[in-house]
């Protein structure tokens, strides 16, 4: 496990300290012997649980092997990278729940290591959900920056179109009849009030069948549009949504809408889940919570109460072991199945790709639906465009993180499909300025041939297939690897995962008996669902979810700002919680 | 931002981690800036977020410390990237009662090497000095240490107080002032302040 720790010693040091040669790395004390919880594992939903745990007043010990946080939703340094993708394919017992990582670098000389932050499974923040109250109501957003996220791209027709979320965007589109867009805003109306007693009715006869058959026939809207709603606006990881999925998915989008300003989604900078797990980490350890890294779960002895530690070290457990899959002891028996797939490429190209990002912002999503692609992918391709404004790469490069539920051959096909497409299209608008001069010199056949000028259509965006770039995109990274998880695609982590481990127990059987454990990280490109799991652990331990980070921080001096919108923030998160968890 | 000729108040706000030993008096230290007090126990707890306090460089200037305490995590090594994090200053402490602090405090500002971002402000610092007789690490070797690596150095107690403002006010003459000001406007428009909502009896204007 020691050859794992990450090289970043070589990389930019700060002017003002010289090298210090020969201090040997020291004796560290040992860890407690007791505790009542331990956690293996520093992933978003442990690290929350932790925090919860430590907070209600139980003694955490929280643990990871790894010599980073994060475990498996880290965000990694290049040579992090590097060491995680061999520990992946050597099949080391610290990365249960990953296969077939192909990492490529090009031009290794031009990355310099520790300018990156890479996510293993990013994901974005919308304004109105329950991590967001959270965050603010255990002030762990204090550690962290936030940036708005507005771009939704969809991919249709080979062109990227950004959806038509606002009243006032749909009010100025020329391209919509009149007809089409009162259609569209009952739409919207209905989203935001389905649940209202009058509409029971419908909403009950209608809520099993496909939306898109329900939105086509109610609606009238047409197969483009519905695609935004479902795949963009919705992010829907997979096509035949029942009609309350669907409804309640575009519902998290409107109603998150203006809660901060004009866009849905917030991210946080320097990295997604890995700094949010870092964050409640923080907030777990300043409420008495003990940390190591570097420290991997050998065995646990429910008769003794005793888990033994890959160094040889010992702590009695008074309450409950939780442990990530991905930090199983070796030779477990009762990780739970992880039947799930999530397939993904993660690349650095050499561009700003500000192209796609709104004005005074940093990132994007562009989604790719169903049957979109020349790969004719059965399931939407998903992406999440970070930009060098998000702190997890140099100026003048772009972060694209692609996924799929597709699985194995398929998946990759179409995630290389699906990263083409975004090549064309980002070398497309990039150039448009140098292209309108080198066309009118050397296009006037094709202008007299034609009767639509081919300046025209690519200024207009409608199709770019004619389209020869000048340069080529350069490719700094290509990262690709299928994660697994037990939440299944849409869903939310159910009780049960956690019971199996207890009622498949064979006394004297495995290094695992009694462990809980929790899920891998969900196919959901949302935060959502990490809470929900989070509470569900905490109440299997406590035995209620009541006081889950019941705190109450009145006496911190430091909190100054405090306004009185505060309080409105976490009462909305109680009125909000059943839409949260989205499978109804 | 209106300014009258040279009156424009200029406030800058740094984060400064603490590093060094268990036990060493990092809070303490903290505790008695912030606060002006001591406690022979240590508060296990300093809020849920961190401290900060304020120093006057003159009548025009103002410098804000945000001053993140380890929360224990220092115990194992196991200090999270986040705390690094664009710290711009950093307080090695050590305890000059303990020989070995000294050599532990050497491994924190080798670790603030490699994890913290360049031009960071280190300030080595000595507590407890009111046990001056149970001294055991010099003042001399310390000084000459820290010079050497160009690190500020200062000596404190911080049950008796002495030292400690002066210690933040040196510290805080050598922050980038201007250059936070300068990144501040810059960066005002695109970082969301989650505790900061707009106006909320339009929330659901998208329909």
């Amino acid at each position: 496990m020691a050859e794992r720790r990450p090289s970043g010693i070589n990389s930019r040091r700060p002017s003002v300290i010289p090298y210090l040669a020969g201090i040997e790395k020291p004796v560290l004390p040992s860890i407690p012997s007791q505790c009542d919880v331990l956690i293996c594992g520093t992933g978003l939903v442990e690290s929350i649980l932790a925090a919860a745990l430590a907070w209600q007043g139980s003694r955490v010990l929280h643990v990871d092997a790894n010599p980073y946080y994060g475990d498996t939703c880290a965000t990694l340094t290049i040579e992090q990278i590097k060491a995680w993708c061999a520990s992946v394919n050597d099949g080391s017992s610290g990365f249960q729940g990953f296969s077939k990582a192909m990492l490529h670098i090009p031009y290794p000389h031009r990355l310099n290591s520790r300018d990156y932050g890479i996510d293993l499974s990013p994901r974005v923040l919308f304004a109105k959900s329950d991590l967001l109250s959270l965050l603010i109501n255990s002030r762990v957003y204090r550690y962290l920056e936030f940036q708005s996220l507005s771009n939704f791209h969809t991919f249709e027709n080979d062109t990227f179109g950004k959806m038509l979320s606002t009243k006032e965007e749909i009010f100025t589109d020329q391209s919509m009849t009149l007809a089409s867009k009162r259609q569209l805003m009952k739409m919207m109306k209905f989203v935001l009030e389905y649940d209202l007693p009058e509409n029971k009715e419908e909403l009950e006869t209608h809520m099993h069948e496909p939306f898109t058959d329900y939105v086509s026939n109610r609606f009238h809207l047409s197969s483009q549009q519905i695609n935004e709603l479902c795949y963009a606006l919705g992010l829907a990881p997979k096509p035949d949504i029942s009609t309350i999925q669907g409804l309640s998915r575009v519902r998290r989008y409107l109603v998150s809408f203006n809660i901060y300003g004009n866009f849905p989604t917030l991210y946080s900078k320097y990295g997604g889940p890995g700094e949010i797990s870092q964050g409640f980490c923080r907030s777990a350890a300043v409420a008495g919570a003990t940390y190591k890294l570097d420290c991997a779960l050998k065995s646990f002895d429910p008769d003794t109460k005793t888990a033994t530690f890959e160094d040889g070290s010992k702590v009695k457990i008074s309450e409950k072991v939780v442990c990530s899959p991905s930090q199983a002891p070796e030779g477990s028996r009762n990780v739970p199945e992880r039947n799930y797939e999530i397939t993904r490429l993660i690349t650095i190209v050499e561009k700003s790709c500000k192209e796609w990002f709104a004005e005074g912002e940093s990132a994007a999503l562009v989604v790719f639906p169903p049957k979109s692609l020349p790969s004719n992918n059965q399931f939407p391709v998903q992406s999440i465009i970070m930009g060098s404004g998000t702190g997890c790469c140099p100026k003048d490069q772009c972060v694209w993180y692609l996924s799929t539920i597709e699985q194995g051959e398929r998946g990759r096909r179409d995630l290389e499909s699906a990263l083409k497409k975004m090549e064309e299209s980002i070398l497309r608008e990039s150039e448009d300025g140098g292209f309108d001069v080198e066309l009118t010199e050397s296009d006037v056949a094709v202008q007299a041939n034609g009767g639509i000028s081919v300046i025209n259509s690519v200024k207009l965006g409608k199709s770019f297939k004619g389209f020869v770039p000048k340069e080529k995109l350069t490719y700094l990274l290509k990262l690709m690897f299928t994660q697994y998880t037990s939440v299944a695609p849409f869903g939310v982590v159910s009780n049960a995962v956690f019971e199996k481990a207890e009622e498949n127990d064979h006394p004297g059987n495995g290094p695992d008996l009694k462990v809980i454990y929790s899920s891998m990280p969900s196919t959901e490109i949302s935060y959502d669902g990490v809470v929900t799991e989070a509470r569900l652990l905490y109440s299997k331990i406590v035995g209620s979810d009541d006081d889950f980070f019941d705190v109450d921080f009145e006496d911190d001096e430091d909190y100054e700002h405090g306004p009185s919108s505060e309080s409105a923030i976490v009462d909305d998160a109680e009125e909000f919680q059943p839409e949260m968890a989205f499978e109804l | 931002m209106s300014s009258s000729l040279g009156s424009e108040h200029r406030f800058a706000q740094f984060k400064l981690v603490l590093l060094g030993e268990s036990a060493v008096g990092k809070s303490s230290i903290v505790q008695r800036f912030v606060k002006d007090s001591f406690s022979d126990f240590r508060e296990s707890t300093i809020g849920a977020a961190f401290l900060t306090q304020t120093v006057d460089l003159d009548a025009n200037t103002t410098v804000k410390f945000e001053i993140w305490d380890t929360a224990g995590q220092e115990r194992y090594r196991s200090l999270a990237s986040i705390y690094y994090r664009n710290a711009q200053a950093a307080l090695v402490v050590y305890d000059i009662t303990q020989e070995s602090s000294l050599d532990k405090a050497k491994y924190w500002i080798k670790e603030l090497q490699k994890q913290a971002r360049g031009g960071i402000i280190i300030a080595l610092v000595g507590n407890k000095t009111d046990l001056e007789q149970e001294r055991k690490v010099s003042s001399e070797e310390a000084e000459s240490f820290a010079k050497g690596l160009g690190l500020l150095y200062f000596e404190v107690s911080a049950k008796s107080g002495t030292g400690v403002r002066e210690c933040f006010k040196q510290i805080a003459l050598k922050m980038p002032i201007e250059d936070s000001l300068r990144k501040r406007r810059e960066r005002k428009s695109r970082t969301v302040d989650l505790n900061k909502r707009p106006s909320t009896n339009e929330q659901q204007c998208a329909c």
